[in-house]
């Protein structure tokens, strides 16, 4: 039996008084594609870095393949760092030569690779272009494809789609399905929802260095109980007209017209009783929404609000 | 030992293929080229002036031209000691025996146009010529007796060429020892005959018997010769490490600042990633300054082949290249020195950020690169001196002042002991400087924060 692609077991890491992560285990099984998720500052690059031997932990263990990082299991490995770097006075196709031939390609394999790959990814015509002379997006394009150069059997990707507008995005989110179609087991860590939504059949959520969920997209919606969301006219109280049929309800905090309340559904109700329910208690309605699911609530419902709104600014500044 | 080979395959390609390196690989030909050939025209192209002394009698004028000619004659002298150590074809050797090897005569004597200054001044300003061997010229200068007679005034247009004064003042004051010597009843060439009936002091090399027996005891190029280059390798990995700080420096900001470190330390070990840029650099200075060695070889061999004989002024030189009692402890103090210098460079650039930091650092390690030179110095002045011989322990010195002592046989255990605590050290320097390139490359520690670079050198991991 093939062992897991990485096994990180209460792994914590200190800088001086500051817990960058603390008791992290995890383990990432062969073929998956999981998504970390968090804000900027929750520990997931530093995870990564553990996981990859970049930094020790200051207690616990990591293994990839079943052995400790070392460049030879680091071989099986492709990576990309959420500081993006690359050689700026490289060409195209030198640049991803270079990483390949690092991770023991040889010279003509890892010069039929870089060709292949920058004609597969559109960026044919670039390949004697230097990097300085690309756009950023162009070259963290060439970043990704050094990282895919020796067909990695596990693909740990940091942020990944910092940086790059929509459409590449989409590109990048087609690639890793393609890597993941390919064999490839996939680790990505990013602290926007939607994409791991898309993507992953896993997901590992980090707040202030630790772990607060681990498991499916299934499980992580199952854990936040469902609910519907209804505006009534400023000075209506919700909650006390609706406690009499049993809905619980909450002020959520929404711009619109309005005080926004969410009521969350006691098992075997649905959003169309709450409604029926508030219209019987009178209450002034302007606005009704049964609430999808989406991870961010997920979050929210784990971590609180504080770390939500860390993560919202993360992704804020992430668009801006 | 692959990864090192692609680390270093990749910064030496791009340090060579900047335009920079080419600049700086003909820059030094270009500026010996353009010196030497400056130097050759500015020799030639000097003018040929004329001068007049207003002495009715004529003594002055004929001390000042007796004067030139003892010049002419220990220029032609030099040249023929010169070509004595030569192995000079005997046809050449007459030559110069018989021939007057002294440059052409850049003054000559014309008959004063008038006497005095006021209507020299004419002449002097160029607004008369005056006839010569050369045509009708200017006047460059005179000389005319003051009227006390106390002074033999000059006067020119152009009072900074001072060779025609200085010599005139050599002819006045030998002018003055011969009146003395008259008065007293001497002859003329009284002082040079004491001069040359003073004991010779001859140097002799002391040799063993049997060397002596077959080499002689005369001092020659080929005693020398071993000292010069163990100066030139001395001060060629001086001009080496002073090389590769910017190298160093600016290469290692360059990564640091492109965040390229993770990628590539998923990809080698540290000590390949630092032996294979190390190496990088040492081939760019190397290519560079072989380079430039091999044009002023085969400057020196052109030079050579143009004098008759010239090439036994190179054998002394090649022969102490090929001595191994010289060659092989300089290669290895060579290359240990480059290892702690270039170790500690690359450690101090992984700290920072910018060029700017990188400039902060450059003044101290001037500072701290002038003292070998100066130990270089002193060590060329007299090796055998107490401080040179203390400075040699002292294991940043070693590596220039061990190159330097090797012609002077000093004791093999001293030599071995002092390779020792090079090695020792150069392994020292290796291990702390890649704790703190680790600090600074890594995890990001920064020359603003040596509290946190130490921090980051002595945590317990990663």
């Amino acid at each position: 039996m093939s062992m897991p692609p990485l096994v990180i077991s209460h792994a914590t890491k200190r800088f001086g008084a500051f817990t960058a992560v603390s008791d992290l285990s995890l383990t990432v099984p062969e073929g998956a594609i999981i998504g970390f998720l968090g804000p900027n500052g929750a520990g997931k690059s530093t995870s990564l870095r553990m996981a990859l031997g970049v930094m020790q932990p200051d207690s616990g263990s990591v293994s990839l393949f079943g052995k400790p990082p070392e460049i030879s299991t680091l071989k099986r490995v492709g990576f990309l760092p959420e500081e993006r770097g690359l050689y700026k006075k490289m060409t195209t196709r030198a640049t991803i030569e270079h990483f390949a031939r690092l991770k023991g390609l040889t010279a003509r394999d890892a010069r039929a690779r870089a060709i292949e790959l920058l004609d597969m990814s559109g960026l044919g015509e670039f390949k004697s272009t230097r990097i300085s002379k690309l756009s950023k997006g162009m070259a963290q394009k060439v970043q990704i494809l050094s990282t895919l150069a020796h067909r990695p059997e596990f693909l740990i990707l940091d942020e990944p789609f910092s940086g790059l507008d929509p459409v590449n995005q989409q590109v990048l989110e087609d690639l890793i399905r393609t890597e993941h179609d390919r064999g490839a087991t996939i680790l990505f860590s990013t602290h926007v929802m939607e994409h791991a939504e898309r993507l992953c059949d896993r997901i590992v959520m980090m707040a202030r260095g630790r772990k607060v969920f681990d498991g499916t997209l299934d499980d992580a919606f199952a854990s936040l109980g469902r609910g519907a969301r209804i505006a009534v006219a400023e000075g209506f109280d919700l909650a006390a007209a609706l406690a009499p049929a049993g809905f619980e309800a909450h002020r959520a905090p929404e711009n619109g017209p309005g005080d926004a309340w969410r009521i969350s559904l006691p098992r075997g109700t649905g959003a169309q009783d709450a409604l029926r329910a508030a219209i019987d208690a009178g209450a002034p309605i302007v606005g009704f929404a049964p609430e999808e699911a989406r991870l961010r609530d997920v979050f929210v419902s784990l971590v609180g609000e504080a770390d939500a709104a860390a993560l919202r600014e993360s992704a804020a500044g992430e668009a801006a | 030992m692959r990864n090192v080979y692609l680390i270093f395959r990749r910064d030496y390609l791009g340090y060579v293929r900047a335009w920079g390196f080419w600049l700086s690989l003909a820059a030094v030909p270009l500026f010996m080229l353009i010196g030497g050939t400056f130097a050759v025209f500015a020799a030639k192209s000097s003018p040929v002036r004329y001068y007049a002394v207003v002495d009715p009698a004529g003594i002055y004028a004929a001390a000042i031209e007796a004067e030139f000619a003892r010049d002419d004659e220990a220029a032609g002298q030099q040249a023929r000691d010169l070509a004595a150590t030569m192995d000079l074809p005997p046809e050449h050797q007459a030559a110069l025996e018989s021939g007057n090897a002294a440059p052409q005569r850049k003054f000559i004597l014309v008959p004063a146009p008038a006497a005095s200054i006021d209507a020299l001044r004419p002449y002097l300003m160029g607004e008369r010529l005056v006839s010569g061997p050369l045509g009708d010229k200017s006047l460059f200068a005179v000389f005319i007796p003051s009227t006390d007679g106390s002074s033999l005034e000059y006067w020119s247009d152009d009072v900074n060429v001072v060779a025609l004064r200085a010599v005139a003042a050599n002819a006045m004051r030998r002018l003055a020892r011969q009146d003395a010597l008259s008065e007293a009843g001497l002859g003329a060439d009284f002082l040079a005959e004491v001069d040359a009936g003073a004991l010779q002091v001859p140097a002799y090399r002391i040799r063993t018997v049997v060397e002596q027996a077959t080499t002689g005891s005369e001092v020659t190029m080929a005693d020398r010769a071993p000292v010069y280059v163990a100066g030139g390798l001395a001060y060629f990995l001086w001009l080496m490490i002073f090389s590769i700080i910017q190298y160093l420096l600016m290469g290692t900001i360059e990564e640091r600042s492109n965040k390229i470190f993770d990628t590539l330390l998923t990809s080698v070990r540290l000590p390949e990633l630092l032996a294979g840029k190390l190496l990088a650099v040492f081939a760019v200075t190397s290519t560079m300054m072989l380079s430039w060695g091999l044009f002023a070889f085969g400057a020196s061999l052109f030079a050579t082949s143009q004098i008759p004989g010239g090439a036994s002024l190179l054998s002394p030189f090649l022969a102490a290249f090929a001595n191994p009692a010289i060659i092989i402890p300089g290669l290895i103090s060579f290359l240990l020195g480059y290892v702690m210098y270039g170790m500690i460079f690359m450690a101090l650039g992984s700290l920072c950020d910018t060029i700017q930091e990188a400039q902060t650092l450059l003044s101290p390690m001037m500072i701290l690169l002038m003292l070998p030179m100066f130990a270089i110095f002193i060590a060329f002045q007299d090796p055998g001196s107490p401080i040179v011989d203390i400075a040699s322990w002292i294991p940043v010195f070693t590596p220039f002042l061990l190159i330097l002592r090797m012609p002077h046989n000093p004791p093999m255990w001293e030599v071995i002991a002092q390779m020792g605590i090079m090695a020792l050290t150069a392994l020292a320097i290796l291990w702390f400087a890649t704790k703190i390139y680790r600090a600074g490359a890594v995890h990001g520690a920064g020359i603003g924060d040596l509290a946190g670079v130490f921090k980051r050198m002595l945590g317990r991991k990663g």
